[in-house]
């Protein structure tokens, strides 16, 4: 019995290493000796014809022969799926370096990429946002800004004009009137106005009869020509960067006083000089200064009371800085080689 | 305005270079756009003469010369000028010179024959040609006959000089004037002006008003007319010196007496006239407003027919000049004139303006009445120019001004205190110091006790007249770069921006999240696009309002149609072989209420877009399929639900530009929300576009009505959903959406949705009749739904779809 036990675990160890195929041959294996009817198995049921004495003893010689082959059984499993995997893997090898499928996806316009930067920032330092129309009347377009008719500073501004009194607005400037005429007067104003503006200009590399400008203003009590100075240095050190130099200078707008240009060291040879700044080192970025008293009280402000800073900037002007754009009609052109990059 | 530093020196000293200076006179709102170094590149061309002259005789258009430069040979240039002749006096550019245009001249040959430098023209010095004649423009600069040979020619030209160029502003009239930049030079660097002595000696026993009278019909638009008489007069050509300040002022010398009057104007900012006394009418001047109809001959020889409104100064018979414009040729200055009147008045800036721009005549004089003149410097000027004229011995001076001033200008004042101003720029400068740089500026200043100032300001600085105005003088003196930067104080507000701000940036971003590109149009279009969209003659889209100057032809509206704009956007791009577009543009359209406009138009936020090309990008793993109605369509409808607008009635219609049989309109009631199409093949050939093309537009209005703000959130299901399929056979004519309707109708309480799955004709299926395949979900929030629940459901829909839409069901 015993010897034929050992046999048995002999010739079942080789078949199970001999096993070279498929997990299916080692089940037939292990069907074939400890399956129901598997020959080890048998020998287990035979147990009953030994006598007592022995039964413990042979009992045990075979259970420990099942064991060790079912452990051999689940490493020889283990070892024929670890093949099986490798082989998988090794057939399911792809060309990776083929490109990725894909995607749909659309772009937003540059000028609205800065725009809505813009109005992030000002937004976060408590300005509204307002609107105005961009058919005007000449009335808001100009004279509440202190540009009565035949003014020489309307020559700045050469305007589509629709009937005598009302145009394609020139600027968005008038939105500041129509934010005073809104308002309580005296009462606090922050806001910006973005929009597009319309000028008889020729359309060039620098100009066009379209564009977008930013008005920004800001009323209340006891605001100063620094102040100005301030909120416009952190906004161009936000929209530009952190190191970028902001000069002020004396300038003429009809509808402030003090007035300033404001330039920012150029952002592309950083104030060294080059083509872009003409080699000056600087770059005209936006106009600005206190409001005028008369824009203040032709719309029920107080000049007494209340003081105010007004900007201006160009959109096209900021965005074509930010990307080293040099055609501002690459802007309008609209070409989807140029909408995509973006 | 541009002047030489020369005459800046002429009336103050000063150590800065010249970009030193225009620096800082840019930082004090005097802005120098340019400073051109003139002789700058000419350091090895010298004066020299032509000694000999002859043909190439290999080149039919070239010659030989012989020049003699001063030195012991002369050289042999080959020069391919017309207008040089032997004797001639020409600048030549040595070998090594590098001229100012970046040439660089060394040794060569030309057709074989050597050449050793080079002859030069004008352009080429980098002179300023505005101030020359077309003889010295064209061709070699030929200089003048007795100019010594072998001299740099820098100083020869008197091109040692630099010029600042300025782009003034339009308040500071006063610096249109060399005194007046000097003023401000004289405050920036510290240094005090020598003002010449003006003084004209009256050394003719006649009397001014016994010869001419002057006269003011309109003192609304010429508040001082003076006039001083000259007799005598010898018509010559004017000194070096005075055509060199004013060539470099960018003036053409012409004659003394005209030069006078411009290096006056130039001088002293006061513009200034010269007549012929004896072809004045009447031996009168009157400042009146044209007489409609009459003629006005101006010195550029075209005539003009007044209008009415314009300022003329007329003899007795007829307008001799437009006031401040230009002068008239009758009496125009001549090399026969002997007696001269000499005008300087001032005139209303806005009518000065009104009139140039109407005859699109702009001069030297019109720009600063514009600008505004210091009414009060009328005599000095005549005086300055008699007292040049007289220096030149070419006149007498009869005695007196004719001088008209009706109202005499009171002087400004404006008071201030230091505090307004301190709180105005933030800044802490002390009442001394403001009261010293007003000063400098000649603003006197007198205390009035209180700690207030009362300012008298100076009869040139007529843009000065509020506190305000003062504070921007002791800022810009001050220096804005020592105004420190500080944060507005004060009530803080939330910054926001208006509902239809922010759904317009919710479309922007909805639509490119799905693959659509933002463009942005001009507001302008042309009838020529209504007819190519195929507009009916009676579409209110073709009342666009018309601007009165347009830029082109080509855009006389502002546009009605924003679809028209995107169109035109497309067609650009498959001009140039941009073949995949999917392009949008979210912006107003203007509707007039009524033309001509009395009151602003309606301005309508409008959503257009344009798909043509590949569904998906261009690919080795795409089926490179083209884009179809139903991409068009699901862009709509995806753009719908992001917007929250639910349930539109679908249904085919017909919108403008689109195929009759492919239009689908969203609406809500009667009304569209939304309407997307094929391109119309005729819009389409009218546009030169060849391949099918799928268009969508929307009102932003109409969108935001029906967009609910209301968010409703779906529980997820406890309970399995169960499916069934549902394929039927229906006539080719019925609509998809008339079947789902039906479905949901008749689901009962279980009905969650249903989904189209397939639509087929073709093989297999009867002409006629196409095969449609539905999905449809079942459940339950409370419970597993059993077979049974869900057959009877399944049962109803079944009966009433082949009831409804006669369909024979499929296995």
């Amino acid at each position: 019995m015993e010897t034929k036990i050992e046999q048995l675990r002999q010739e079942a160890t080789k078949a199970i290493q001999n096993v070279a195929g498929t997990l299916n041959d080692l089940n037939d294996v292990r069907v074939k000796y400890l399956g129901k009817k598997g020959e080890l198995t048998a020998l287990l049921r035979g147990l009953g014809k030994l006598s007592p004495e022995e039964r413990p003893r042979v009992g045990q010689i075979v259970n420990e022969a099942r064991e060790q082959l079912e452990k051999l059984i689940s490493e020889k499993n283990n070892e024929l799926k670890h093949k099986a995997m490798a082989a998988k893997l090794a057939n399911e090898s792809i060309d990776v370096t083929l490109p990725g499928r894909k995607t749909n996806h659309g772009h937003i316009h540059p000028l609205t990429l800065t725009l809505m930067e813009i109005k992030d920032i000002f937004m976060r330092m408590g300005f509204s946002v307002e609107e105005g129309p961009e058919i005007e009347k000449d009335y808001f377009n100009f004279e509440a800004l202190n540009l009565p008719k035949d003014h020489p500073a309307r020559d700045m501004q050469d305007s589509f004009y629709i009937t005598e009194d009302i145009l394609m607005r020139s600027q968005t400037s008038p939105v500041q009137a129509r934010t005073m005429q809104a308002h309580e007067p005296n009462s606090p104003i922050r806001m910006i106005a973005p929009g597009r503006v319309y000028r008889r200009d020729d359309y060039d590399a620098t100009h066009s009869p379209m564009f977008t400008q930013i008005e920004g203003m800001v009323i209340d009590k006891n605001i100063s020509f620094s102040d100005l100075k301030g909120t416009l240095e952190d906004f161009l050190r936000q929209i530009f960067n952190k190191d970028v130099q902001v000069r002020l200078r004396p300038s003429f707008f009809p509808f402030t006083e003090p007035s300033t240009e404001v330039d920012i060291s150029c952002v592309m040879c950083k104030g060294k000089g080059c083509r872009v700044c003409k080699g000056t080192g600087w770059l005209e970025i936006l106009g600005a200064g206190m409001i005028h008293p008369n824009v203040l009280k032709m719309s029920g402000y107080d000049p007494s009371k209340v003081s105010g800073f007004a900007f201006g900037m160009g959109v096209e002007r900021i965005t074509m800085l930010k990307y080293g754009i040099d055609d501002l009609r690459l802007f309008y052109d609209n070409d989807t080689r140029l909408l995509e990059q973006f | 305005m541009q002047v030489s530093i020369k005459w800046l020196h002429d009336y103050i000293d000063f150590t800065e270079t010249s970009d030193e200076l225009a620096d800082k006179l840019t930082m004090a709102g005097i802005p120098v756009e340019n400073v051109v170094h003139a002789g700058e590149g000419l350091d090895k061309v010298v004066t020299g003469r032509v000694e000999e002259i002859k043909r190439h005789p290999d080149s039919d258009h070239m010659f030989i010369t012989q020049v003699n430069v001063g030195q012991p040979e002369n050289i042999q240039i080959v020069t391919g000028a017309q207008n040089v002749r032997q004797g001639d006096i020409v600048p030549v550019a040595m070998i090594g010179a590098k001229l100012p245009n970046g040439m660089k001249i060394s040794k060569g040959k030309l057709r074989g024959v050597p050449s050793n430098g080079m002859l030069c023209s004008a352009e080429e010095m980098n002179m300023d040609l505005s101030a020359l004649r077309d003889d010295q423009k064209n061709g070699i600069y030929i200089l003048p006959a007795d100019t010594q040979i072998g001299m740099p020619v820098k100083d020869t030209l008197g091109l040692d000089d630099d010029i600042l160029e300025f782009e003034l502003t339009a308040n500071r009239g006063d610096c249109f004037s060399v005194f007046g930049l000097v003023r401000e030079v004289a405050v920036l660097t510290g240094n005090t002006p020598k003002w010449p002595v003006i003084k004209a000696v009256e050394d003719d026993d006649a009397l001014a008003t016994d010869m001419i009278k002057i006269g003011i019909d309109a003192p609304e638009l010429c508040s001082r007319f003076s006039a001083r008489v000259l007799k005598n007069v010898k018509i010559m050509e004017s000194p070096e010196w005075m055509r060199c300040r004013l060539e470099r002022a960018g003036i053409r010398a012409i004659n003394n007496v005209v030069d006078v009057t411009n290096f006056v104007m130039v001088e002293l900012g006061q513009p200034m006239h010269a007549y012929d006394y004896d072809h004045i009418s009447g031996k009168s001047l009157t400042a009146r407003k044209a007489v409609p109809g009459e003629n006005l001959h101006t010195l550029d020889d075209s005539s003009r027919v007044a209008k009415g409104e314009e300022l003329v100064i007329a003899d007795a018979d007829k307008p001799a000049g437009l006031a401040g414009v230009m002068g008239g040729l009758e009496s125009e200055v001549t090399d026969n004139t002997v007696t001269v009147v000499l005008e300087a008045a001032s005139f209303n800036g806005a009518s000065i303006r009104r009139t140039s721009r109407a005859c699109g005549l702009h001069s030297e004089a019109s720009g600063r009445f514009e600008r505004g003149v210091d009414v009060t410097q009328t005599t000095r000027a005549l005086d300055r120019a008699a007292q040049l004229l007289q220096d030149m011995g070419a006149c007498t001076v009869t005695k007196g001004i004719v001088d008209v001033y009706p109202v005499e200008k009171q002087p400004v004042t404006v008071a201030f205190t230091p505090e307004q101003i301190n709180n105005r720029l933030g800044t802490d400068i002390a009442s001394e110091k403001m009261v010293e740089i007003l000063e400098s500026l000649e603003f006197r200043c007198k205390a009035d006790g209180n700690g207030g100032y009362t300012v008298a300001v100076p009869s040139w600085r007529n843009d000065v007249t509020f506190m305000e105005d003062l504070s921007e003088e002791v800022a810009r003196i001050y220096g804005f770069e020592n105004i420190e930067a500080t944060t507005p104080r004060g009530t803080m507000v939330q910054g926001v921006q208006s509902p239809l701000q922010d759904f317009i940036d919710r479309i922007k971003v909805t639509l490119t999240h799905i693959g659509m590109n933002e463009e942005l149009s001009f507001s302008f279009t042309n009838p020529e696009m209504f007819d190519k969209m195929l507009l009916p003659a009676d579409s209110p889209l073709r009342k666009a309002i018309p601007i009165m100057n347009p830029l082109t032809d080509e855009a006389p509206l502002v546009r009605t149609s924003l679809l028209a704009s995107v169109l035109e956007n497309a067609v650009r791009n498959l001009s140039r072989k941009n073949e995949d577009i999917r392009l949008y543009d979210v912006a107003p359209v203007f509707y007039p209420k009524e033309l001509p406009l009395t009151e602003l138009p309606d301005e309508v936020v409008k959503v257009a877009g344009f798909m043509s090309g590949r569904r998906n990008p261009m690919s080795w793993n795409t089926d490179n399929e083209m884009v179809d109605f139903y991409d068009a369509k699901g862009i709509v409808e995806e753009l719908l639900v992001r917007l929250n607008i639910n349930n539109c009635h679908v249904e085919a219609g017909e919108y403008m530009a689109m195929h009759p049989g492919k239009t689908a309109l969203f609406k809500k009631g009667r009304e569209i929300v939304a309407a997307v199409g094929e391109l119309h093949p005729q819009v389409a050939e009218n546009l030169g576009i060849s391949k099918k093309a799928y268009i969508f537009e929307m009102d932003v209005p109409t969108l935001m009505k029906y967009s609910s703000d209301k968010f409703n959130f779906d529980v997820l299901p406890r309970y399995p959903a169960i499916v069934r399929d549902l394929a039927m056979l229906v006539d080719e004519e019925v609509n998809a959406s008339d079947i789902e309707d039906t479905i949901a109708r008749n689901g009962g309480k279980f009905f969650k949705n249903v989904t189209l799955f397939d639509v087929y004709t073709g093989k297999q299926i009867e002409d006629g009749k196409k095969s449609m395949a539905f999905t449809m979900q079942f459940q339950s929030n409370d419970k597993t739904l059993t077979d049974e629940e869900v057959d009877e459901s399944f049962k109803q829909i079944l009966d009433a779809v082949s009831r409804e839409f006669n369909a024979e069901l499929r296995g």
